[in-house]
């Protein structure tokens, strides 16, 4: 603002704020009075906001930053005894200059760099963005730096340059999300050829681990290790995340677009408007997932089935959640993800997406008094857009501003028992197109060679 | 010996801008706050105005009650500006976060 200014924070929120002021140009580095965050809790004693206050006069009359930021980045080195030694030596420096997710990482050699670049659309030096908060300079090689140290091939570059893509979109405010002790982490959803090509998981187990479908697993993983080393999200002081689920690949599958009952749309086209068929991704943050057993037992019609099990979907989805407010408007209260089999009896009934998603829109409806009694009207007040804010009104409470909100696909394995209920905590959800190189197909054909060729031997 | 040479995963950033020079005193100097709402900010931000108002004669401080709160607005280029435009001198940002 070219005002002097002071934070008043808390002690663990340093580094926090440190990359905040990063992410918009100025040196790491800014006025603050921090105090333990038991003075910030209700019925605080405020004594010690007195006896520091000549702090904060210091602060707006006397500081002066100490700090300096760094410039390009740099070739790395290390040496060992033999190729194993230099290895773990390289494992090491990850580790100690927290770098590293605690699990081995491939070092980033020019080499194997070069090799992942093979799957970039764009050339090497073409930036994206900076990558908030902290703000460095997000380019395609250092999108290639994160997915060769994740174990990633080419093959899956034009998909975490596009997730990253999605992750820059200032409407995706990731400078919150990546800070927030909310701990939300980001889901890739995938639709398109591409999908099948690189072999993401659309079926059993999508969230992963999957070693028959490995492609999540290295792009999510490169994804969460730019959130630390570009965006500065080092737990306990660059993310507040207090607890931090599925922090080690956040969650990148596919839509099972094969499975889609007849005249249901994928989900880049009923959300994005993409083309069906083209190759894209949409990015939003969830803050859980929860598994809900929608399966009736005994004697039960498919009908009975069909509605019981989105009664029981939408049981979950009416709780009352601040994080609903974030998204309220632009962005989804969360995804329900139900597998082929279930889509398949819920088109038998006459259901669409959209007419699944009205259902669930009716029947996550929370009584106001539930909001009142949780303490969710203050939140209502300062809640980003005029919709959250003046939902209040309403009773029940809707959870998103309109159904068409409410995240649908179709994925997971083709059993009948269970749906999944990706929680959001996000402000949008960010559909980008997967931009292929020439040659992407040779690369798939290489992939597909050099498993092949592992398998037999 | 093997060397391994790699690329440094924290990136380049880019050159940085300077901080914004203090002031040399709050002698007839307009002090603004801004709240995300939260943490006791109803309470901590109104006793620094307090504060600064008995120990500066003089002062202004303009209440967070002037500015948009919430941790979804005190951050982004429209408050900045409506800051600007208050004409504050210094600003004071709260709370806990």
């Amino acid at each position: 603002m070219g005002i002097p200014t002071v934070t008043l924070t808390r002690n663990e929120f340093v580094g926090v704020v440190k990359n905040a002021v990063s992410g918009i140009g100025l040196a790491p580095d800014t006025a603050m009075v921090t105090f333990p965050t038991a003075n910030f809790l209700p019925g605080a004693d405020l004594a010690a906001l007195a006896a520091r206050k000549n702090e904060f006069y210091d602060a707006l009359t006397k500081w002066t930053s100490g700090k300096v930021k760094s410039g390009a980045g740099n070739m790395l080195c290390v040496e060992g005894e033999t190729y194993e030694d230099a290895l773990g030596r390289a494992n090491e420096m990850f580790i100690a200059n927290s770098w590293g997710d605690g699990l081995p990482l491939w070092p980033a050699t020019p080499e194997r760099v070069n090799w992942i670049l093979r799957g970039a659309a764009q050339p090497r030096a073409h930036v994206l963005g900076k990558f908030p908060p902290r703000g460095a300079i997000v380019t395609i090689e250092a999108c290639a730096v994160a997915l060769a140290m994740a174990g990633g091939r080419p093959e899956y570059l034009p998909v975490l340059i596009a997730a990253v893509e999605a992750f820059l979109d200032p409407n995706a405010t990731g400078e919150l999300l990546q800070a927030t002790s909310g701990s939300p982490f980001p889901v890739v959803i995938v639709n398109g050829p591409i999908a099948k090509q690189i072999k993401l998981n659309s079926g059993f187990g999508l969230i992963g681990p999957d070693p028959q479908h490995p492609a999540g697993a290295s792009i999510g993983r490169a994804l969460r290790l730019m959130q630390q080393n570009l965006g500065g999200a080092l737990p306990g002081t660059g993310t507040m995340a207090v607890f931090g689920h599925m922090r080690y690949t956040n969650a990148v599958f596919a839509e099972d677009e094969e499975g889609l009952p007849a005249g249901w749309e994928p989900h880049s086209v009923d959300r994005h408007g993409f083309k069906r068929g083209a190759n894209c991704v949409s990015l939003f943050y969830a803050s859980g997932a929860a598994n809900i057993i929608r399966r009736g037992a005994k004697k039960e019609t498919l009908e009975e089935d069909v509605v019981q099990g989105l009664h029981r979907v939408a049981g979950y989805m009416r709780v009352p959640d601040v994080h609903y407010l974030h998204g309220y408007t632009e962005g989804t209260p969360g995804f329900v993800v139900i597998s082929k089999v279930v889509a398949a009896d819920l088109a038998t009934m006459g259901y669409t997406k959209q007419s699944i998603r009205e259902f669930l829109y009716e029947h996550s409806k929370v009584p106001l008094d539930e909001m009142r009694k949780a303490g969710c009207m203050a939140w209502m007040e300062i809640a980003a857009t005029a919709a959250a804010r003046d939902s209040a009104q309403q009773d029940p409470w809707p959870i998103a501003e309109k159904a068409a909100n409410i995240g649908l696909i179709v994925a997971g394995g083709g059993h009948s028992s269970h749906a999944l209920w990706l929680q959001a905590y996000t402000y949008g959800v960010i559909g980008r197109e997967i931009k292929l190189p020439a040659g992407f197909n040779d690369l798939v054909g290489e992939a597909d060679s050099a498993n092949a060729a592992a398998t037999n031997s | 010996m093997i060397k391994l040479e790699f690329h440094d995963p924290s990136g380049a950033l880019d050159k940085a801008i300077p901080h914004a020079p203090r002031l040399e005193s709050f002698a007839g100097k307009k002090v603004g706050m801004l709240s995300n709402g939260q943490w006791q900010a109803y309470r901590m931000l109104p006793m620094l105005k307090t504060m600064l108002e008995a120990d500066f004669p003089g002062i202004e401080v303009i209440s967070e009650d002037n500015f948009p709160q919430g941790n979804a607005f005190i951050g982004n280029e429209d408050v900045a500006q409506q800051v600007k435009d208050s004409g504050v001198d210094a600003v004071i940002i709260g709370n806990a976060a």
